[in-house]
């Protein structure tokens, strides 16, 4: 289904509502509001992709002439040089282009437009491996799909272990929002009813292989839980979504940055945007990069935003009753701290001081690949066919306090064939055994590495470097970050745990990585504009609306009180939706 | 003196020339390696992916003119570099051993020379193992995303439309 035509931008009128970016956050907004009938221009600093031309899903690698390998102008940021080099790491580099890690992942020529190029778009400061998507759907087009509800042990869990501060939400709060999301969106999953992992709305669930039930079955003695993937795919299809087609399994989907070209598995275009534009209630401006949140010079409250034309290089203003900000967390806090006015003079919405800070995110690193020796040398099965493997919840610091770090960790996880044998370089030797041995190992490995909560720390932040700017002029971010003595145990916990759970399913050892990844590499930035009751100590109220100025909203992960250690997205989405029914109500009141 | 060279020279292109004839190698793709490097390469490959009883190896997946044309458009100088003295030191190995270049012994001496530079695979110490680590991960790369490799070696069943899940339904 092509998407819809796009309606004229009016610069002179007064929109509703701006929305500031098109991911998950952006494109939530933009589907809410309209749907409550409210006018909405969406600016997006990224093109406008033709993305079933661009994404390839079905492509084999020797279609392409570098087998979906990057042109030689081209460099993918490798772990080596986040570790030991300083941002802005594409500074000095001869290349034409640089890119984050992600596309040094196999088939990173399919989203080399969807990213952005370091060259363009620096930062400075600590180490960090930030990656960011600039075009319409921004990371959803090549997000992992891993789709997981918070809980009570996530909104609660400064009363259940007196480190930070809960949520002003609990889970009864967000629980029929996350009901929304799952319906209009599509989720697959199996039920498991776990308190601190609670189910959604499931569609047909992906299937676990052999070396998977095995795992969970030794799992489920030991009191763990192994589940399929839960994944932001449609696996029955949605009626009432022209744009997206049922998932079927088609096998290259681990090959993340090659996207979904048949859309089964959600991103933002198709599964937000278009269908609000189909409203007629929604305007789309692309290439549009906001630098500030302009504001009204007698109340300080937001009339708009300011923006670039990133093609053209021309500024423009664009007006609004209300100001939604969905440019993820870091860049909504970077847009925030450069809205400095004289009612603002800390950036808008910062009278406490804390936008930028409590930033956290996931660590991840501590990782185990073992060998399921029944299933050597057996006829080749088709396990690759789906969004993606296993996972296994959380199990430490649930029922008591049983380590010596606080919060926990997940293991995401996979196993059997691939297109590409993975273990092929890492088996020994050459000739015809060594070939004999890659094809008769090759369904037999099973591996997964975990995701673990990093604290939020005041001390962890962002601020403007007013030195650097990007390739429009505007300032960029500088961060000050660090992984903290609680994520150090908690890494040296999961090496243990891994090795340990495979042991116990009779799994034997390949290796056990204990190294955690740089800062930045989960793809999972939160804080920075946290939620709370009190004004001095929190950015935005339970509904993501400023303290300060309450016509602005913060809709994207900015707003997370703490990380917990699940996959942010769905919780972005439900939250979003939450705040926007209770804005457009206001909005119906005459409150805002 | 430099008539020797260039007979010296003369008779490694002619060798090289007929060995790529007999296998079938093409020679006008090449743009990194030089005829004589290329059929070394393609040799090479040929040893640690052999052809056997269940799928053709590495030299008819061309495995060596893949390499080929992506070292021609590096821009890794470093990398280029080690295949270049990559290819010289499995002669001087082959020299060492058997007194003759790599493509002038025998099968078993090749494999051999092969054997030695992959002695220390896992830490590899010698600027000939650093070269066969690096010989290793091209060749498994270009073999197994090839036709050869994904379909004939490895059957692969992915990448099909399927209206159910492969696996076990869980209760
Ligand atoms: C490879 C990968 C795997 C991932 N896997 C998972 C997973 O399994 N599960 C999960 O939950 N999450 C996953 N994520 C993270 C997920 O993609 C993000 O949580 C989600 O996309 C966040 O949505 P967002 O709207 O906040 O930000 P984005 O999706 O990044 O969208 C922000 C948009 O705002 C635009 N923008 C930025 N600045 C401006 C500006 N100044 N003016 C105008 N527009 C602007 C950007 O161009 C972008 O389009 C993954 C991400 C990646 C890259
Ligand atoms: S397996 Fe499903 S979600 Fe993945 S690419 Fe294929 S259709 Fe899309």
């Amino acid at each position: 289904m092509p998407a819809p035509t796009e309606r004229d931008v009016d610069l002179k009128r007064t929109y509703d509502a701006v929305v500031v970016g098109s991911g998950a956050a952006g494109g939530m907004a933009a589907h809410v509001l309209t749907s409550h009938g409210m006018k909405v221009l969406l600016l997006e600093a990224g093109k406008k992709l033709d993305i079933e031309k661009e994404l390839k899903s079905m492509e084999w690698p020797y279609e392409h002439p570098r087998r979906g390998g990057l042109p030689p102008d081209s460099h993918a940021l490798s772990r080596n040089e986040y570790t030991f080099r300083k941002p802005p790491y594409a500074k000095g580099l001869p290349n034409k282009h640089v890119y984050s890690y992600v596309e040094g992942w196999s088939g990173a020529d399919y989203s080399k437009n969807i990213v952005v190029d370091e060259k363009d778009n620096p930062y400075t400061g600590t180490n960090y491996a930030w990656v960011r998507a600039r075009c319409l759907g921004g990371k959803t087009n090549i997000w992992g799909r891993l789709a997981l509800r918070l809980s009570d042990y996530d909104f609660k869990a400064a009363s259940r272990d007196g480190y930070g501060e809960d949520w002003p939400i609990s889970y009864t709060d967000i629980a029929p929002y996350y009901d929304k999301v799952d319906l209009y969106l599509g989720i697959a999953g199996h039920p498991e009813n776990l308190p601190y992992l609670p189910d959604s709305l499931f569609q047909r669930s992906t299937r676990l292989n052999t070396a998977e039930v095995k795992l969970r079955e030794s799992l489920a003695g030991m009191g763990r839980v192994l589940t399929p993937y839960r994944a932001g795919v449609t696996t029955d299809g949605l009626k009432h979504n022209k744009y997206r087609s049922r998932c079927f399994g088609r096998g290259a989907c681990d090959r993340h940055t090659g996207g979904c070209d048949i859309h089964a598995a959600f991103d933002s275009p198709t599964g937000l945007i278009y269908p609000a534009m189909d409203t007629g209630n929604l305007t789309l401006r692309t290439n549009s990069t906001v630098y500030e949140v302009l504001v009204d010079k007698n109340t300080g409250k937001a009339r708009g935003v300011a923006f670039v034309d990133s093609q053209t290089g021309k500024n423009y203003e664009a007006k609004a009753k209300v100001v939604v900000l969905g440019a993820s967390t870091l860049e909504s806090a970077r847009l925030m701290l450069l809205s400095k006015s004289r009612f603002h003079p800390n950036g808008i919405g910062n009278s406490s001081g804390h936008v930028g800070h409590n930033f956290c995110e996931h660590i991840m690193g501590p990782s185990v690949t073992g060998l399921v020796k029944e299933l050597v040398g057996k006829p080749r099965t088709l396990d690759d066919g789906r969004p993606a493997g296993f996972y296994v919840p959380r199990f430490r610091n649930l029922a008591d306090r049983q380590s010596n770090f606080i919060r926990g960790y997940g293991f995401e996880g996979d196993s059997g064939t691939h297109m590409f044998p993975g273990h092929a370089s890492s088996t020994p030797g050459f000739g015809a055994a060594y070939k004999k041995k890659v094809r008769d190992y090759a369904g037999a490995f099973i591996s997964m590495g975990a995701f673990g909560e990093v604290l939020p720390r005041y001390e962890n932040y962002v601020d403007i470097d007013a030195n650097v700017k990007d390739r429009w002029g505007i300032p960029v971010l500088r961060f000050h970050y660090h992984f903290g003595d609680n994520e150090k145990k908690m890494a040296a916990d999961m090496a243990d745990t891994a090795r340990e759970m495979f042991v116990a399913a009779g799994i034997e050892i390949i290796g056990v990585d204990r190294d955690t990844l740089p800062e930045g590499w989960s793809i999972h930035e939160l804080g920075t504009s946290r939620m709370g009751n009190d004004s001095k100590t929190s950015v935005l109220n339970q509904f993501q609306q400023s303290h300060d100025v309450p016509n602005l909203l913060v809709v994207d992960g900015s707003s997370h009180v703490n990380a917990s250690c699940q996959n942010p997205t769905w919780t972005i989405m439900a939250l979003c939706w939450r705040s926007c029914d209770h804005l457009a109500d206001q909005v119906q009141k005459g409150e805002v | 003196m430099s008539s020797d060279i260039e007979r010296r020279e003369l008779f490694k292109i002619a060798a090289a020339t007929a060995y790529a004839a007999k296998f079938g190698v093409a020679q006008e793709q090449q743009r990194f390696f030089t005829p004589q490097e290329f059929v070394v390469v393609d040799e090479l490959a040929e040893i640690i992916i052999p052809a056997d009883d269940h799928s053709p190896g590495a030299r008819a997946a061309g495995a060596a003119a893949y390499i080929d044309a992506r070292l021609a458009e590096s821009r890794e100088a470093d990398k280029k570099a080690l295949w270049r003295k990559g290819v010289q030191l499995v002669n001087q190995v082959s020299l060492q051993m058997h007194g003759k270049t790599f493509l002038e012994t025998a099968p078993a001496q090749r494999a051999a020379v092969v054997e030695r530079m992959a002695q220390n695979e896992e830490e590899p110490k010698s600027p000939e193992e650093m070269f066969f680590k690096e010989l290793k991960r091209a060749t498994v790369n270009a073999y197994y995303t090839s036709k050869i490799g994904i379909h004939q070696e490895m059957e692969y069943k992915g990448n099909v439309m399927l209206n159910q899940f492969v696996g076990t339904e869980l209760p």
